[in-house]
């Protein structure tokens, strides 16, 4: 169980890019947040891995507070991120320091066929594509079993073709060992086909506008008439929160 | 899909290929450009030579500079101050490299010591390091120790900026992805730091090293009576431009062969690096 009890954050500028953010979310659960730039939803994912401390409030993992990047959760930028002198295999290892030899093996193994890239596994990240980096960085962030997922708008440097494949795969990631999964994006059709609630959120400073409860089945269709009904609302919500910025 | 993605890879790999061959043919082209003009310069100068047009007393021939090269090959002589040479640059470089890359890495690491150290070195930097030459051989002596101490400190600065500087334009995103995997401390300066700054510590390595053969001449020139240097002070003396030019062509060919072995050692820890060409 996931618990954001009253985030904020104040950089050191001055700018309030995050106040009086509350949500819990369940294991298992997939939300997204959504809204324009500048809301302070990257702000948001780095308080909760950790990587920043927050000015006030607090982020709890099953009752431990969290203030450093711990070992049950893990963060997907929106670029790889890839370690470039290190192969596509001892890239997904990376977080593997203290598992070695056989081991080791099978675990980048199966997270590189997880992800689709069993045969790359010994190129070097240049010699990758933008999507085929990316599922790299899914699958080294996965090879750790982190219980709660962070992904900051993972697929936005992606083309649409690409980008639907991957979250497809991302579902099908999902649904094998069920992790938490707190995505960003800004992408409506994304959160809309992805997650179980949608928060919509607003700037200055970047705070909660609404929550969109998405119930419908998974894989969904989005065609149908129930997700452009569910869509419908979504954008009315951000339309709210674009004309607050 | 995968296909695809396939043989999208493959046809990139293969235009970085054609490029990489175009770019070779065009330096070709370009070297053999290059090396008209001096040619042409060293067979007039020949041929002036041998009609009698000039005496070439001061400007020996081509072919009177190499006979010289010959003759000090022949003899051992010329092995001799080349390795008497090559170890002052050695000691020098070794000298120079290691506190370099120390100070550079405690400063560019911890911004206190940066603060407190880097300004001094900066200041010591502008200093003509020619100019420490009368201290260094009364501090030293005459011998092997103020020279090395003169082409270590060459050595030093170059290396110094280098490694501070890379280590402070280390690209934040990827030490974050470091510390996401909890890494910190000394982990993170070995599995993050350091192979980031490699290339650059390469380069720094490489400027360090010519700035060492560069300075060997200086310390050479405070008198010795061996080495490469030697033999340019001895022609000078003795009037005997030959062995002057003999000795500036194997300066050359030792520094570009010893760039070229630097190089070479650090090539395979490289092969990752997503440069348009690799340098030649
Ligand atoms: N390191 C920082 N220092 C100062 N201000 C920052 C920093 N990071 C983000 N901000 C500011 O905080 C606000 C929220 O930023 P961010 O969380 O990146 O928004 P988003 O990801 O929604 O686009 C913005 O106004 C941004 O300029
Ligand atoms: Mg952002």
């Amino acid at each position: 169980m996931l618990t954001l009890r009253n985030l904020g954050k104040t950089y050191a500028n001055d700018v309030r890019a995050l106040e009086g953010f509350s949500l819990t979310v369940a294991p298992g659960e997939i939300v997204a947040v959504i809204g324009g730039s500048g809301c302070g939803k990257s702000t948001l994912l780095r308080l909760i891995s950790g990587l920043d401390n927050a000015s006030r409030g607090s982020v709890e993992l099953n009752g431990d507070v969290v203030r450093q990047p711990h070992p049950l959760i893990n963060l997907i930028f929106q670029e790889p991120r890839l370690l470039p002198w290190l192969t596509v295999a001892n890239n997904v290892g990376f977080g593997l320091a203290e598992i070695e030899g056989e081991d080791r093996r099978q675990q980048i193994e199966l997270a590189l066929k997880k992800v689709g890239l069993a045969d790359l596994a010994q190129r070097w990240p240049k010699e990758l594509s933008g999507g085929q980096a990316q599922r790299v960085a899914i699958a080294r962030a996965l090879v750790t079993q982190p219980e709660v997922l962070l992904l900051d708008e993972p697929f936005s440097a992606l083309d649409a073709f690409t980008r639907a494949d991957l979250q497809d795969h991302l579902l099908g990631i999902w649904d094998e060992t069920r992790p938490t999964l707190l995505l960003v994006t800004h992408d409506i059709d994304e959160a809309l086909v992805l997650a179980d609630r949608v928060i919509v959120m607003r700037p200055w400073p970047g705070r909660i506008l609404d929550e969109i409860k998405v119930d419908l089945p998974r894989k969904r269709d989005r065609t149908s008439a129930a997700f452009e009904t569910v869509k419908r609302q979504l954008f009315k919500a951000l339309d709210t929160s674009l004309q607050l910025s | 899909m995968a296909d695809l993605a396939e043989t999208g890879i493959k046809t990139e790999v293969k235009t970085s290929r054609s490029i990489a061959a175009s770019v070779f043919y065009g330096a070709t082209r370009q070297a053999t450009a290059a090396i008209i003009v001096p040619a042409l310069g060293l067979l007039f100068w020949e041929v002036s030579v041998a009609a009698g047009w000039f005496s070439g007393r001061l400007m020996p021939p081509p072919s009177r500079v190499l006979a010289t090269l010959w003759t000090l090959l022949k003899s051992g002589e010329l092995f001799n101050h080349i390795g008497i040479t090559t170890a002052r640059v050695f000691f020098g470089f070794v000298l120079g490299t290691v506190t370099a890359t120390i100070a550079g890495a405690v400063t560019g690491y911890f911004g206190l010591a940066r603060r407190l150290i880097d300004p001094s070195l900066q200041a010591l930097r502008s200093i003509p390091s020619i100019a420490w030459v009368p201290l260094f051989i009364l501090w030293f002596g005459i011998f092997e120790a103020s020279k090395v101490a003169l082409i270590a400190v060459g050595v030093f600065f170059p290396v110094y900026l280098g490694v501070s500087g890379a280590i402070l334009s280390v690209d934040r995103k990827i030490v974050e992805v470091g510390r996401i995997f909890r890494l910190s401390g000394f982990t993170l300066v070995r599995r993050v730091m350091m192979p980031a700054v490699f290339p650059a510590y390469v380069i720094a390595l490489r400027s360090g090293l010519g700035l060492g053969w560069m300075f060997v001449v200086a310390a050479e020139f405070m008198g010795a009576s061996e080495g490469l240097g030697y033999l340019l002070v001895d022609g000078q003396q003795l009037g005997k431009p030959d062995q002057i030019m003999a000795a500036i062509i194997t300066f050359a060919i030792i520094g570009k062969v010893t760039d070229s072995l630097l190089m070479a050692a650090a090539a395979p820890f490289l092969t990752w690096q997503d440069s348009y060409r690799r340098e030649g």
